[in-house]
């Protein structure tokens, strides 16, 4: 099996082995390195000592390139799983993704209008003529709508530390704002063709727009709110189901949902109501009492 | 990842481990798939529990006079995964050779 290469192969490989492989080594987060430096090693080797492979770097310098870029793209995908990891679900990423929609809106818009000047006409227009009619309406719906948790539940919600309370706010507000600022984007987007196409009728379609683009996507931020950990901000994540089903609807079951930081989780009850069970947040830095039953 | 999701090359190398192939250059050698396909296929497999990972005892590695790999093997999802592949890409059984020799 082992056969005594050429110095240049030995060369190419030495050089991938000694120069490359501690340079992307880099690129891996630092608890899975030493893992993965292990596994090239053992991959170098066999490389070294196989005939044919070690045969295929030493003709061509596209082979040396490949396992480059291999050995490149390995490292760069466990810092980009790592980032994703550790961003999935945050405040940050949340606050990020609305604002790249509302970015690649106004691009969009851009394009279409020609300059600056002319889409500062078009969306002042839009916001002062038909945006403000909708918007208010549009949030008293969304906010009205969502079910109100009596002060009686309220034993966990929100009794952290004020940085928490206000960082939790904070973030809700930021969220509500961007949700706003898109929706009116994404009408006014929706505006300018429809506008050119069917003239002062396109108004009314208008407003129906706005009104449910609006509605929905402040609604959205408010749920989203719902299922985020009071203090990390976190989305909640791994579902699982509690609680014997119920026949005759006086036995609590539901779902219960955990923070990935292990911050604490949110009981939501299988049927909600203002005569029935709400969302329970149960923080895991309190003790909470073996025969607390959720709130009725 | 349902079997629906399954790209051309995440098929291919599902069948090679299911044929014996366990490492990196031993899929790459088999499938002729570049470094930069297989790794990342495999750490995307692994992280989505269709494959696990596990490194070679010590002791088989030095009687071999070798250090020791990371041997990659399909889970009970990956298997099913393969079979759905195997059904939607029948060429794929005449592709790839079975291991003579299983290295572990």
């Amino acid at each position: 099996m082992s056969q005594p290469q050429p110095p240049s192969q030995k060369d190419r490989l030495c050089r991938l082995d000694a120069w490359l492989l501690p340079v992307a080594a880099k690129l891996v987060p630092r608890a899975r390195r030493s893992d993965w430096l292990r596994e090239w090693q053992a991959e170098f080797w066999h490389l070294r000592h196989t005939q044919s492979h070690a045969q295929k770097i030493s003709d061509s310098a596209v082979e040396v390139l490949s396992l480059a870029w291999g050995l490149i793209a390995d490292a760069g995908w466990f810092g980009i799983n790592s980032v994703r990891e550790s961003r999935r679900g945050t405040a940050s990423a949340c606050l990020l993704q609305l604002a790249i929609a509302c970015s690649a809106c106004l691009v969009i818009e851009l394009f279409c209008a020609g300059s600056w000047h002319a889409l500062g006409m078009v969306i002042i227009h839009y916001f002062v003529d038909r945006f403000m009619l909708v918007a208010l309406p549009a949030i008293f719906v969304a906010l009205a709508t969502m079910p109100s948790r009596p002060r009686k539940c309220n034993r966990t919600q929100h009794a952290g530390v004020p940085t928490s309370r206000a960082r939790w706010n904070l973030f809700l507000t930021a969220k509500i704002v961007l949700s706003l600022i898109f929706g009116f984007l994404f009408c006014v987007l929706v505006s300018l063709p429809v506008s050119k196409a069917l003239g002062r009728y396109g108004d009314w379609l208008d407003v129906i727009t706005s009104t449910i683009v609006l509605t929905t996507s402040l609604r959205l931020a408010l749920d989203d709110q719902k299922h985020r950990c009071e203090r990390c901000l976190r989305l909640l994540r791994q579902p699982v189901r509690i609680g014997p089903p119920s026949y005759n609807l006086l036995n609590w079951n539901g779902t219960e949902l955990a923070c990935a930081e292990g911050h604490g989780s949110l009981q939501v009850p299988e049927m909600q109501g203002s005569w029935c069970w709400y969302d329970l947040w149960v923080d895991s830095g309190r003790r909470v009492p073996l025969n607390s039953e959720p709130c009725i | 990842m349902t079997s629906g999701k399954l790209s051309h090359t995440v098929a291919i190398i599902l069948k090679a481990l299911s044929l014996g192939y366990q490492f990196g250059f031993d899929i790459m050698e088999v499938t002729g798939l570049p470094s930069g396909t297989v790794y990342p296929a495999l750490r995307r497999l692994e992280r989505d529990g269709l494959v696990s990972s596990n490194w070679e005892a010590e002791q088989q590695a030095l009687k071999e006079q070798r250090p020791a790999r990371r041997y990659y093997t399909l889970t009970r999802l990956g298997k099913e995964a393969e079979s759905a592949a195997t059904v939607r890409y029948p060429l794929l059984s005449r592709l790839i050779p079975e291991k003579l020799g299983n290295t572990r």
